[in-house]
């Protein structure tokens, strides 16, 4: 069987405290349903902008990120760190929707646009899933004060232009959210031919160890995205968890102002200068918008 | 090689031919007769491989940085682009200030425009090996394995000499349109007149 199929016969993986609970049997994923559960996710996924590094993965890859995710934070508490990919939806969707019977206890979006904010509750609540919000947040400001996450997970922007350094903010307030312990999923452009995605994952390497982080694992050119001007470069899940007693430093959250950190942000010579991303309230959400087509009517003879 | 390009240069490489459904030689006196009446002409494109404020804007402002201009590099080719010859009304540098675009220019079926002048016929090859991408996710990628596919543009900046590659051919473009982008290099549009 080819190893990207294999989770098709994985068994339910046990809880991380042993408990008298009967093992369950093998557990078949049914691909198609599996398919178009992220179907749904997709239909409902805000377009990306592209000013913003918001590039959206490819259908077939989030089916296997999400069950990848799922695995990786089963029974725990999850925040994402942005996510225009909506891969949190899809994690929760697949759990709920019983097409897979492991997932995170709960998923906490933190994105700093209210399209992806507000597409997620929305989907949420027509779906019915109970265990996934999300909130209107962007990583340059503090981080609220949360209830502590176990894991985190972050597509940030890729720091082409600026070492990581983007990768890095993200990151950090993923570290935050967990209190500096747990795990956390970091996908990053993995890339043999370039030099810059080798720089900005060493970059992030250094400053995970600089927190009491290590790399625990990487799967390396994972995923491919609707990325006209780079359509072969791909993502890694990079992995860190917390070493073994590591504490958080003690001193409250507080928003990022260094000009050397925000240079760059979302590429060469672009500054972070936009708080938040706000959505156009429309009564016909969902649908064909108005200005993308008129009716032409039988005995019309314009 | 017989381009007119050094090691350093900024090049942005575009396919080229009917376009809005006109022709390449209408677009070319239309364009000729806007850059006399107002100095300047907006040339449309799409796509998102030469985004205004993320590749092209950045790309000009660090080839300004060295002194020297960006050259708009156009491969003449059959193409069947039949978007609506839908005239913007304006133009915006940011995404977010937008101003009226003036009368005698009009920039037709496109979401994005190239501010150029100094509009010419042309007849050399650019050796895409000899170029690379300088910004973006693509940046260190070669020109030659670059363009392709759906790759149809790029902002390439030239090597000191070609990477030869084991598995295919030297790519030498014929270039017979070339152009030079002026401050502020790209813009968006929107709107219709």
């Amino acid at each position: 069987m080819n190893p990207l199929f294999s989770w098709l016969k994985r068994k339910r993986r046990p809880p991380a405290t042993p408990s008298p609970v009967i093992p369950r049997p093998p557990h078949q994923v049914d691909l198609r349903r599996a398919i178009n559960a992220i179907s749904d996710v997709v239909q409902n996924r805000p377009r990306p902008l592209r000013e913003f590094d918001q590039i959206h993965m490819k259908s077939g890859d989030m089916v296997f990120q999400s069950e990848i995710v799922a695995d990786w934070a089963d029974g725990k508490r999850l925040a994402f760190i942005g996510d225009g990919d909506a891969i949190s939806v899809c994690v929760a969707y697949l759990q709920a929707s019983d097409v897979l019977p492991f997932g995170p206890a709960h998923i906490t979006v933190f994105d700093f646009d209210e399209r992806t904010v507000n597409a997620v509750t929305r989907f949420a609540e027509a779906a019915g899933i109970t265990n996934l919000d999300a909130r209107l947040y962007n990583v340059l400001d503090a981080l609220p004060d949360v209830e502590p996450y176990d894991c985190f997970y972050t597509n940030p922007p890729w720091g082409a232009s600026n070492n990581g350094e983007s990768v890095n903010i993200f990151v950090e307030r993923g570290i935050e959210a967990c209190r500096h312990g747990g795990e956390g999923m970091i996908v990053i452009a993995d890339d043999d031919e370039l030099d810059w995605p080798k720089q900005v994952l060493a970059s992030v390497q250094r400053r995970a160890a600089e927190k009491g982080y290590y790399v625990s694992k990487m799967q390396r050119k994972l995923h491919e995205y609707h990325l006209d001007d780079a359509p072969d470069l791909r993502s890694c899940n990079l992995y860190i968890s917390a070493l073994p007693g590591n504490q958080a430093p003690g001193i409250p959250s507080s928003g990022i102002t260094d000009p050397v950190r925000l240079e760059n942000f979302y590429g060469r010579s672009k500054e972070a200068r936009v708080h938040y991303v706000l959505e156009r309230h429309r009564v016909n959400y969902g649908k064909a918008h108005d200005d993308e087509y008129e009716l032409k009517l039988f005995g019309d003879s314009r | 090689m017989n381009a007119p390009y050094k090691p350093g240069d900024g090049i942005l490489f575009m396919k080229v031919g009917v376009h809005a459904r006109e022709s390449l030689e209408d677009i070319i006196e239309r364009k000729d007769k806007e850059i006399r009446e107002a100095g300047y002409a907006l040339w449309g494109y799409g796509g998102s491989t030469c985004h205004p404020s993320t590749m092209v804007q950045p790309f000009g402002e660090a080839i300004g940085a060295r002194g020297k201009v960006i050259e708009l590099c156009m491969e003449e080719i059959n193409s069947k682009h039949f978007a609506d010859p839908i005239s913007a009304a304006e133009y915006s540098v940011n995404g977010t200030d937008w101003h009226e675009i003036p009368e005698a220019i009009s920039v037709r079926g496109s979401r994005y425009a190239l501010w150029i002048d100094n509009l010419r016929k042309a007849e050399f090859q650019l050796p895409l090996n000899q170029t690379q991408v300088p910004i973006g996710n693509s940046m260190g990628r070669n020109g030659g394995r670059y363009i392709k596919g759906r790759v149809d543009k790029a902002c390439l900046e030239m090597l000191d000499g070609p990477q030869i590659p084991n598995d295919a051919p030297l790519r030498d473009i014929p270039i017979s349109l070339v152009a030079t982008l002026r401050k502020p290099y790209a813009v968006f549009l929107r709107g219709q007149r």
